[in-house]
């Protein structure tokens, strides 16, 4: 009957939606990086860190504040407490570990064996109990018990704690931990040193009345101030043997020091790469809307240069060294990784749709353009790509790929010449207006409901006031540009106005588009 | 008898496509080629030049004042070379060359080239303005290369023209008959905005030039009502 009891109750949870969303909830605010709230929980559990050391500090000598003492000792030890259980919940699911061995065993025909799931339960959990983490985390609510005075120091476990929160202290542990080995041969090595020392300091020095060292933990101390080569001076050998001891000591010292900062040095080394790389996926995730341009040169340097001048942010995706340092020197957000290969965008962990405006294969080179095309159309069919094209007759095979806009640098000297020798000026005017270096320019501005409830038709608009020529109308609903638009023409939310002018102007007449008031 | 003609040098992509362009617009349009082999297996007819020419063919066949010089030597040191010593001998010829950056640009127009295109600062620029302008993009290049009834014209201000000793300003140009007047080129070949303050104490003279945006009908209702009409003069066309 409480077998049933329990399997009923395990396979609720399991399909509970609120239960499931509840336990999402305090996941991504505790273990999720990713998750936006998760910083201010970290940032309040610091504030908590930081003001039960103060008061432990304040402590020592003076008075602390009764209310100060109860928030310090109890308070944030049950904040702390709640933590350590939710964090205890959140960690694996026991409901999920139930129903998967009632599956399996109704799979196989058999009774649904329960001391095998309680047992899987209590091996998941006390793993996690077990971890250093948790373990900081339960020594952390320990000043709870304040009364009994050793617990006190207990609070300093609550430091450690700030190595949950702070992820530079995650980023130098995962260093140090790469290099276990090494440190696990220099900790052999150094407490075999210290050990031997010790006992024939303790031996040599022992029983001679002149000098300091009169236990074995004297000697052990001496070892291992003399071995750190810090050397405080306070206990020295006095006999011939003790010295031979020490100079032993001192030579070992060195080669210890010289062995953990070189272990430091080269752990940081190896991962300094890593870490950065890590900064910008990190940096890159928090980006709204940027351009993604895959390949890095001539022509990619210049639409970087001039996206990137109007305010955009630009992520560059290169596998070739060379050109991936040229792109982080030009200031971009790069990463040096194949555009090629669906991992670099796994990897990026990015939200195609919503956060990239369009994807630019910008090789000089149709093959990789279209390589990069197709891997990407493999994993998102929607977002814009747009590519070189090197060869025309390599036209078919980026549409094939799935590229939306193609570009092909020859075919437009084609037509560059071919307007140069029939309207020379004509095409020096509009050069000038596409060109982003000069102060007469053409721009787009978009309709918006606000513009629309004060400006209902072109009449009103009044752009001749502010110097702006209005060249036509991009009609949302019709999808059609109406060139020099009638003064009855109705303005509707999602057209676009065309407009010439000085830059400073344009930019004056969108301003007063928006914030006009019409007069009742 | 000498022939306005198109001089192409380099055999190439570029070659081709200023081929396919042009081949309407010259009555002679000439290849030519570093290289003897590509001589031998080009499908056009195409002849072998050296960058040492002292080019006494071309003083012979061809009306230099009214052709044009295209140098799209892919290499950029011989294209600058070709423009130079094409310039030494023919001060009339009107030279256009393509660039791949902006510093060979720089060299080709200190070399005597009449007009240079940068590649990679054009190519940069149409793709910048397919994504941060594309309605502005689609009209412009529907414009400029035809695609559509909308055009662009530049008309000259002759000695009976309507507006003649007009100031530029009293004219309500955006709104005169479906046409609108972007810019005006004086006499020293400066361009101005209509809105510029250049333009705004500006008195129309004869030879002035219009650049007007309009469909053709409206266009040709606009050269009649002022009495001008279009004009292309390249030697007007300087930098």
């Amino acid at each position: 009957m409480l077998k049933r009891w329990i399997l009923d109750f395990a396979y609720y949870l399991d399909t509970s939606k609120s239960y499931q969303k509840r336990k999402r909830f305090f996941y991504n605010i505790l273990e999720n990086d990713k998750n936006k709230y998760k910083k201010y929980v970290d940032y309040f559990m610091m504030t908590l860190i930081f003001i039960s050391v103060s008061v432990l500090i304040r402590e020592v000598k003076f008075h602390v504040n009764d209310y100060l003492m109860f928030f310090s000792n109890y308070i944030i030890s049950i904040i702390f407490l709640i933590e350590y259980l939710l964090r205890f919940w959140v960690n694996s699911s026991i409901s999920k570990i139930i129903v998967a061995r009632a599956e399996h065993d109704t799979f196989l025909h058999r009774d649904v064996n329960l001391y095998k799931a309680f047992k899987e339960i209590a091996r998941v959990k006390l793993l996690y109990m077990l971890s250093p983490k948790a373990i900081i985390d339960l020594l952390a609510i320990m000043p709870f018990f304040h009364e009994l005075r050793l617990l006190r120091v207990f609070i300093l476990f609550r430091v450690f704690k700030l190595f949950r929160y702070a992820k530079s202290f995650q980023t130098l542990s995962s260093v140090l931990a790469s290099k276990k080995f090494e440190f696990l041969t220099l900790g052999i090595f150094a407490s075999v040193v210290i050990f031997v020392s010790s006992v024939l300091i303790y031996v040599m020095e022992g029983n001679n009345p002149n000098s300091p060292i009169n236990t074995l933990y004297e000697a052990i101390y001496w070892s291992i101030v003399t071995i750190s080569t810090v050397g405080y001076g306070d206990i020295t050998p006095v006999s011939h043997e003790g010295r031979f001891v020490a100079m032993l000591v001192i030579t070992a010292g060195i080669a210890v020091l010289a062995f953990t900062t070189s272990l430091f040095v080269s752990a940081f080394t190896e991962k300094l790469d890593e870490i950065k790389e890590t900064k910008t996926i990190e940096d890159v995730s928090k980006l709204k809307r940027f351009y993604l341009i895959c390949g890095y040169e001539q022509v990619a340097k210049e639409v970087a240069k001039k996206l990137y001048a109007n305010g955009n942010d630009i992520i560059v995706l290169d596998g070739d060294l060379e050109r991936f340092e040229a792109a982080k020197k030009d200031g971009y957000i790069a990463l040096n990784y194949n555009p090629g290969s669906v991992e670099s965008y796994s990897k990026l962990n990015i939200h195609m749709d919503k956060q990239v405006k369009s994807i630019l294969c910008l090789r000089e080179d149709d093959i990789e353009n279209v390589y990069s095309a197709l891997t990407i159309r493999s994993f998102n069919k929607e977002v814009p790509i747009l590519s070189l094209l090197m060869s025309d007759a390599n036209r078919k095979k980026l549409n094939f790929a799935g590229i939306n806009n193609i570009v092909y640098p020859q075919e437009l000297v084609g037509l560059i010449t071919k307007e140069l020798i029939g309207k020379p000026v004509a095409f020096e005017v509009i050069h000038e207006l596409r060109s982003e270096n000069t102060e007469v320019s053409i721009d787009e501005l978009g309709i918006t409901q606000r513009i629309v409830d004060n400006f209902t038709i072109v009449k009103e608009l009044g752009n001749k006031d502010f110097r702006v020529v209005l060249l036509g109308i991009y009609k949302h609903k019709s999808d059609r540009f109406y060139f020099n638009p009638l003064d009855d023409t109705i303005l509707e939310v999602g057209d676009y106005l065309l407009v010439v002018g000085y830059q400073i102007f344009i930019l004056e007449f969108e301003k007063y588009l928006h914030t006009k008031v019409r007069n009742v | 008898m000498s022939k306005r003609t198109a001089l192409i040098f380099g055999y190439n992509k570029y070659a081709h496509e200023i081929v396919t362009n042009l081949k309407d617009k010259y009555e002679y349009i000439k290849i030519f080629t570093l290289d003897e082999k590509e001589v031998d297996n080009a499908i056009v007819e195409i002849e072998l030049f050296d960058l040492s020419d002292e080019w006494t063919e071309i003083h012979k066949d061809v009306d230099v004042e009214n052709s044009m010089a295209f140098c799209v030597l892919e290499d950029n040191a011989q294209n600058i070379f070709l423009t130079i010593s094409l310039r030494a001998n023919f001060k009339d010829l009107r030279i256009i060359a393509i660039a791949s950056n902006e510093e060979s640009a720089n060299k080709l127009k200190m070399a005597g080239a009449n007009k240079v295109i940068p590649l990679v600062e054009t190519t940069s620029d149409i793709i910048a303005n397919m994504l941060e302008k594309p309605i502005s993009n689609k009209i412009l290049h529907s414009i400029l290369y035809e695609e559509s009834d909308l055009k662009i014209a530049q008309i000259k201000i002759s000695n009976k023209s309507r507006f003649k000793d007009e100031q530029l300003m009293s004219i309500d140009w955006t709104r005169y008959n479906g046409i609108i007047v972007l810019s005006v080129m004086h006499e020293d070949m400066r361009g101005d905005f209509i809105y510029s303050s250049r333009a705004k104490h500006h008195i129309i003279q004869e030879g002035d030039i219009l650049v007007v945006v309009g469909y053709e009908e409206d266009i040709k209702a606009f050269e009649k009502k002022i009495g001008s009409e279009r004009y292309v003069n390249w030697s007007h066309w300087s930098w």
